[in-house]
């Protein structure tokens, strides 16, 4: 059985993030990654990121994964292993893998889960039909395979995701008919609601889905007006004639693996879902079981790639001794307090303080 | 209004709109940045430090009116494409708008193109000038549009393609 | 409204006409409704339609929706073949 110092699962910005620092201070690293890309989502991403310079903003996120793949395969001391599925965490840090019809075991010191969030669902009558996706399968299909998604398409949530999806459809000559948000304002950034919303796209608040019809495939989708209490008032249907539907009613964790592998878990509404309780280096309740990105929490690609940085940094620090260590972490810190400024920082900022513990190993 | 519907009010977009007397001495930045967000790459790519966010990198950037030399650097550098340089056209009748463009096809130099308010209505068919896309601007075209006067505070971007005279 | 057009589950086609039958006959627990009527048992393992059904069982027994105990999770994360395993054993020699 091969032994790393550290197993990273997921390859997305948080888990190269962590690969990248844990090896560069001298760590064997294992960084599995079930699809066969490095990059995670950043590699749909074809806008310009936010932040500042020191998380590559300006910068287009697909061209992110391209600069933190250069430098985490400038390191001697990681192997990566591409369409690999991690299976299970095991008591003794081992992790079995599945490698296309390969089962393999490894062990490590330490185990990094970062395995990132998938979509949330709606529920509404006919919500199975054909042409109803999720947003970030549909930016999957335009921006890595090239599909268009259909000719017009009403988009269900004004958060980042369902403003930016919503551009890049406009973008691929699909008529992006409305930005249809079930609560009273605008949630993702207002400048990429200025941007649609000058290109004639609606954004309708308050609002929400009430039925799709369709023979066999989505034709129209009927939405209606929501009351305070989000219930849907009679009598204020519209109908939009659409062969897509995007639903962007958030993300949520992808924490099961930490579930399996014994951590203590909670229900945090702001983070999304189940998250891990964690200590101020993001280890969770199980000794060396850690966790970066939107596994802990949902939030932007730049402040999981800086959680990603502070946990291999903070690895490597355990395992080996950095030198500069504080000043490197008190900068890393910054950043992810900097980013986590403003309205929405808030709000995680509440969600985080539920899970953080003093030390739970000490 | 804007957190509801996605468009500023015309009355605020006058009020922080660069005031006419500092146009006349050549093209400004307008910034429409109106959200706390933690973003800066205004500040760092203006060459003449013209733009500053002061403490907290998540507050509003402010412009230097008498540094701001209207060069567009900034406005295919923001993140959020809420800058536009507005400048004195030849014919005092209009202005011109340098504005980010991020569709294709591009228009051409002289193309007569669809203007939009920033709530997507119609303002009429107006004259590309100019379309700049080099390397440095990262497939952010910078598109400059002859605006009519009367449009100043209304006009916030273009489409090209089908509407096209 | 036709809750038998409102899909929960897709793995195993559950729609909440048939989620709120269940609850009613008094599967009241994710666990019970997993075992039965395989929900959380298909090939997104309850990734898409847990938070749905927990939701739904929240409104049901007019509870906090935290106070709900979500899926238990065991190996393995994905399905796989058990002469995979046992050719795994193999590979392990090997190495």
């Amino acid at each position: 059985m091969k032994h790393y110092d550290v197993v990273v699962v997921g390859a997305g910005p948080a888990g190269m993030a962590c690969a990248i620092n844990a090896t560069k201070h001298g760590l064997t690293v294992l960084l599995v990654e079930r699809d066969d890309f490095l990059g995670g989502q950043l590699i749909k991403q074809t806008h310009m990121f936010f932040g500042s310079e020191k998380q590559y903003a300006k910068t287009r996120g697909i061209d992110i994964a391209t600069i933190l793949k250069k430098e985490l395969l400038k390191q001697d001391h990681v192997d990566i292993m591409l369409d690999t599925s991690a299976l299970a965490i095991y008591d003794d840090k081992v992790i079995t893998l599945l490698n296309h019809h390969d089962y393999i075991k490894v062990k490590a010191n330490a185990i990094v889960v970062a395995t990132g969030a998938s979509e949330k669902v709606l529920a509404f009558p006919n919500n199975d039909l054909p042409g109803i996706y999720g947003a970030g399968a549909v930016q999957t299909l335009m921006n890595v395979h090239g599909v268009k998604p259909g000719k017009s398409v009403v988009m269900v949530g004004a958060g980042n995701i369902g403003l930016i999806v919503s551009y890049q459809l406009l973008q691929a000559g699909v008529d992006v008919k409305a930005v249809v948000e079930a609560s009273d304002s605008i949630g993702g950034y207002l400048v990429h609601a200025q941007k649609l919303r000058r290109l004639g796209v609606p954004i309708l608040t308050n609002h929400s889905v009430k039925e799709a019809h369709g023979a066999t495939a989505l034709e129209e989708l009927i939405i209606w007006k929501l009351d305070e209490n989000f219930s849907g008032i009679a009598g204020t249907e519209k109908r939009i004639e659409t062969d897509t539907c995007c639903l962007s009613v958030g993300l949520k964790p992808s924490s099961e693996m930490l579930r399996q592998a014994g951590a203590e878990m909670t229900y945090v509404r702001s983070l999304g879902g189940y998250v891990p309780y964690i200590n101020q280096n993001h280890e969770t309740t199980v000794n060396n079981l850690f966790v970066c990105g939107d596994v802990s929490g949902i939030e932007e690609a730049s402040s999981a790639m800086v959680e990603g940085f502070i946990v291999g940094l903070t690895l490597a620090n355990r395992f080996k001794n950095v030198p500069n260590f504080s000043v490197l972490m008190t900068d890393l810190k910054t950043q992810l307090k900097d980013l986590r400024a403003g309205e929405t920082g808030e709000h995680i900022m509440k969600g985080i303080k539920q899970i953080m513990r003093g030390d739970h190993h000490a | 209004m804007l957190k509801k519907t996605g468009y500023q009010e015309k009355e605020i977009v006058k009020k922080e709109f660069p005031p006419l007397k500092h146009l006349k001495k050549g093209p400004k930045a307008f910034i429409e940045c109106y959200q706390k967000i933690p973003c800066n790459p205004c500040t760092t790519s203006c060459p003449h430090d013209a733009i500053t966010i002061k403490g907290d990198i998540i507050n509003r950037p402010k412009l230097d009116l008498a540094k701001c030399v209207g060069c567009g650097i900034c406005v295919y550098n923001c993140p959020g494409l809420a800058i536009m340089v507005v400048g004195q056209a030849d014919n005092p009748d209009y202005k011109t708008f340098d504005i980010p463009y991020e569709f294709y096809p591009l228009p051409n130099k002289g193309d007569r193109v669809l203007g939009l308010n920033r709530k997507g209505e119609e303002l009429g068919m107006f004259t590309v000038l100019r379309v700049l896309n080099n390397k440095r601007q990262d497939k952010t075209a910078l598109v400059r549009v002859k605006v009519p006067n009367e449009f100043l505070y209304d006009f916030a971007t273009i489409k090209v393609g089908e509407d096209n005279e | 409204m036709n809750e038998k057009d409102i899909i929960v589950c897709r793995c195993s086609d559950i729609s909440l006409y048939d989620l709120k039958k269940l609850m009613e006959q008094g599967y009241t627990s994710f666990v019970e409704l997993k075992q039965i009527a395989r929900i959380g048992m298909g090939p997104c393992q309850g990734r898409t339609c847990s938070l749905l059904v927990l939701k739904e069982l929240a409104k049901f027994l007019d509870v906090p929706f935290e106070t709900l105990t979500p899926p238990t999770v065991r190996p393995t994360m994905s399905a796989l073949k058990l002469k995979m395993i046992a050719k795994g054993k193999n590979n392990e020699e090997q190495r």
